[in-house]
């Protein structure tokens, strides 16, 4: 009963502690917002000035020039058009045989012709323009002190319009700075005294982590039954390492990884982490759906890329519990709606842009290969700022190239994002090759934890994989 | 932020002389935002209703009578089948209890409007408060569980309530004289506008829902619940949002039907039954489960083919089982060939028509051979 009523207040304390961050990151986003569209508002005045003077250095003849261009294009445009057409033909007839060089001829010498037809009438069309050009120019005679005058003009204006840009954006920015901070220290204040009041009620339930530990697993136990999945099985996770889980098919490597991420509830034993305010919490106090708040992202042994939306949407999906926004502001599309949608597929597109799959971003995901179905999932476990990415056989069904480039890239991921990596792999050079400490199982019982080199040299880890030799 | 980025988007704009170009484009862009083109649709339902008045002062039938009614209550089908594309389509959940919904929104506005005398608005808000209320109830106990077995709880708690009003033997019968809305009286013909603008209303939260964070979600939990779960989407409050959505659809729905036909008794009526439910189902997998135009096109299939178009065929007149045939084999074809229902056709059809015009393009410009 104790118990219920701990993790109940622990949940509150949790959602107050969400609300609160979500508060203030909303009114920072909206001050931001306020500051940008205000300037922006400047700058399309400025803009819309900018333009008139800038027809207005023009002589009579260039803006007839620019009339006539629009006038002269779809010329220029049939003709393009029927070049291609012959280009097509001709590769056409080169694939097929020579026996057509005839028909290729006559049709290049037909195409020509209409080539020429068309130059003949865009010739006639062009002299028409000329006329009415002179006509024009007979009757807007240019006065070149006008021009010179607004060609100043111009230049003085763009000089204004640069200073008061600058001038503003510093007082505003600065203003709203300012409000941002008073409003964050209000937040800041209730923040301290909610994680003060979350962490009562963890004390004395374990022992804190280390500053360099992320992960911790104590004698984890998971049963399915009479089946024992995992047993009593312990290792911990350094920061900014990639910790590699090894061992022969149906270990039990994939049922620690979902432990973990709270897919199955353990039988026994402590899962402990360190958040993202560097809180040591319980995973086991958690519901599945909200450990990708506490930092820590997965991806999938089969992956599960979202197959009815594009490339980019997956990606957004990843930033679901991100939004500040609630669901009555997403039914009316409220602006903050739109606001906080442009930043976070900001955010999407970078993250896709260093994947190399920038390309793919419209694409749906129906079809894609799977090498690049990976990639997507890698990008999205990238998307929610994680602590600790957990990769389930993030090299199974690819190819040997394939392979050397995630082992390139997953080191990129730790030095670049700042994060620690689990992974769970069978091909072998590449767990050797990345991985800084490796935890070799066995029928969800541990044999050896220690650097690649150490692991390749253990007996136990020998037997497992290649079976006792019997003398 | 930085001012350097505000400075860059000076003379970073098209210039005057572009943009002339470039209004026919704006039209276009217009055109494809999902508000406007309800709105559009809205006009063109208000102006038959008007024309159909404009002909009864005149006294000449511009459009029959049947007609328009037999499109009002289309259109409060379609509010239903809306609320059930946003199930079916988006969270993959398939609920049989429609019909019921819609029978807990007629009757408890009914009761309202019967026992307490309050203002129509009143009981507009109490039937959806009541409908919210049950939604949560049974979504609650039936949601953790997932497809046939969610239908037959949902299909089971449509029987139980059609039971349990043919207990009370209520026959809703209201006058329409006494109903004052926003201080005006209303007649059939405000009804109908009233239940267009509704379904206007219903159709763009739809399709803001759809195009928001939170119809992604309802995405990603159809596909894959692991996937969505993992990434912090809880499946029970989708799910939830989802199916509340859905029988407050249902229960709006019920009670424009009950202020448009007036008079409906629960022990006759074909609406509280099984039928209706699996109409709507048959609708939205005609049309196809995720587009909103799809939906409104396979409702129109169902339940306005017939009384609005066909009814001067003699034939069909004779044989009235012969729509339902069709309307079956249609199932049949969409689910065997489109999957994703009349709204793929289209979307087919629209790439095959500019796959065409783009070979005329290119035969036009290069015809000789």
């Amino acid at each position: 009963m104790a118990k219920v009523f701990k993790s109940l207040l622990l949940g509150i304390c949790d959602k107050t502690i969400m609300r609160l961050k979500n508060s203030s990151r909303k009114y920072e986003i909206l001050q931001n917002h306020r500051v940008e569209s205000s300037l922006s508002r400047q700058v399309k005045k400025n803009n819309a000035q900018l333009y008139k003077l800038l027809v207005a250095t023009n002589t009579a003849e260039q803006i007839f020039d620019i009339k006539m261009y629009k006038a002269i294009k779809q010329y220029d445009l049939s003709a393009h058009w029927t070049q291609r057409a012959v280009n097509t033909k001709y590769a056409n007839v080169c694939f097929s045989s020579s026996d057509n060089i005839d028909v290729l001829n006559t049709a290049k010498r037909l195409h020509a012709e209409q080539i020429n037809e068309i130059a003949k009438k865009r010739a006639i069309y062009v002299e028409k323009w000329n006329q009415r050009k002179q006509a024009y120019l007979a009757t807007h005679i240019d006065n070149q002190t006008v021009i010179d005058k607004s060609k100043q003009d111009f230049e003085q204006l763009l000089q204004n319009a640069c200073g008061e840009i600058d001038a503003q954006f510093e007082t505003k920015y600065a203003v709203a700075q300012d409000k941002i901070k008073v409003h964050q220290s209000i937040t800041d204040r209730k923040l301290a005294s909610a994680l003060e009041r979350k962490n009562k009620l963890l004390r004395n339930e374990f022992q804190p982590l280390s500053e360099d530990t992320v992960l911790s697993v104590k004698d984890l136990c998971m049963y399915f039954g009479g089946l024992h999945a995992v047993e009593k099985l312990s290792f911990d996770v350094k920061k900014g390492e990639i910790f590699g889980l090894i061992g022969p098919n149906g270990a039990g490597k994939t049922t620690v990884f979902n432990c973990i991420t709270q897919f199955y509830k353990p039988t026994s034993g402590q899962l402990l982490f360190n958040d993202k305010q560097n809180q040591t919490i319980k995973l086991t106090d958690y519901a599945v759906h909200d450990i990708v708040l506490q930092g820590i992202s997965r991806t999938f042994q089969n992956v599960e890329v979202i197959k009815e939306i594009s490339v980019l949407e997956n990606l957004l999906i990843a930033a679901t519990r991100f939004y500040t926004s609630s669901i009555l502001e997403h039914a009316l599309h409220l602006p903050i709606l739109r606001i906080e949608e442009k930043l976070i597929k900001d955010r999407a597109l970078n993250l896709l842009e260093l994947m190399g799959l920038s390309t793919y971003k419209d694409w749906y995901a129906y079809g894609l290969p799977y090498g690049i179905l990976k990639k997507i999932e890698i990008a999205r476990a990238l998307m929610v700022q994680p602590k600790l990415i957990i990769l389930d056989e993030p090299a199974a069904g690819l190819n040997d190239t394939e392979t050397a480039e995630l082992a390139k890239l997953i080191k990129r991921i730790r030095d670049e994002f700042n994060c620690t990596i689990l992974l769970v792999e069978h091909d072998m050079s590449l767990v050797m090759s990345v991985c800084d400490r490796i935890c070799a199982i066995s029928f969800g019982k541990e044999l050896a934890t220690g650097t690649p080199k150490q692991i390749q040299a253990d007996k136990s880890v020998q037997e497992a994989y290649l079976g006792v030799v019997e003398e | 932020m930085t001012s350097t980025q505000f400075k860059s988007r000076l003379l970073c704009d098209k210039t005057p002389l572009e943009k002339e170009t470039e209004s026919i484009d704006s039209i276009k862009r217009a055109l494809k935002n999902p508000l406007s083109q309800y709105i559009i649709f809205g006009i063109i339902l208000i102006a038959l209703q008007a024309l159909s008045s404009l002909g009864d002062e005149l006294r000449i039938t511009i459009i029959k009578v049947s007609f328009m009614s037999a499109l009002g209550s289309t259109l409060i089908y379609s509010m239903v089948s809306i609320g059930f594309c946003l199930l079916l389509g988006y969270s993959g959940l398939a609920s049989l209890g429609t019909a019921g919904f819609i029978g807990i929104g007629a009757y408890c506005a009914f009761f309202c409007l019967q026992e307490w005398n309050v203002p129509y608005i009143v009981a507009i808000l109490f039937a959806l408060a009541v409908s919210i209320v049950i939604g949560v109830l049974v979504g609650f106990i039936s949601l953790r569980i997932e497809g046939i077995y969610l239908a037959i709880i949902t299909l089971g708690l449509a029987e139980i309530l059609r039971y349990a009003l043919q207990a009370i033997r209520a026959t809703i019968n209201i006058n329409l004289k006494n109903i004052v809305l926003f201080g005006t009286k209303i007649d059939k013909t405000t009804v109908y506008y009233l239940i267009v603008i509704v379904l206007l209303i219903l159709m763009w939260i739809t399709s803001n829902m759809i195009n928001s964070p939170t119809g992604r979600a309802m995405l990603a939990m159809k596909n894959s619940t692991s996937a969505a779960q993992a990434y912090g989407i809880s499946l029970m409050k989708y799910r939830l949002l989802a199916f509340v959505l859905s029988t407050c659809y249902a229960a709006l729905a019920g009670v424009m039907y009950m202020m448009y036909l007036r008079s409906v008794s629960t022990s006759m009526s074909t609406l509280f039954k099984l039928a209706t439910s699996l109409n709507i189902l048959g609708a939205v997998i005609i049309g196809g489960a995720k587009s909103i135009w799809g939906v409104l096109a396979g409702t129109f299939i169902m339940y306005g083919l017939s009384p609005m178009f066909l009814s001067d065929v003699k034939f069909l007149t004779e044989n009235p089982t012969f729509i339902t045939l069709f309307t079956g084999f249609l199932i049949i074809l969409v689910v065997m060939f489109y999957p994703g229902g009349l709204a793929q056709l289209v979307q087919l059809g629209k790439i095959k028509i500019s796959a065409f015009i783009k070979k005329a393009k290119e035969k036009k410009y290069g015809k000789s051979i």
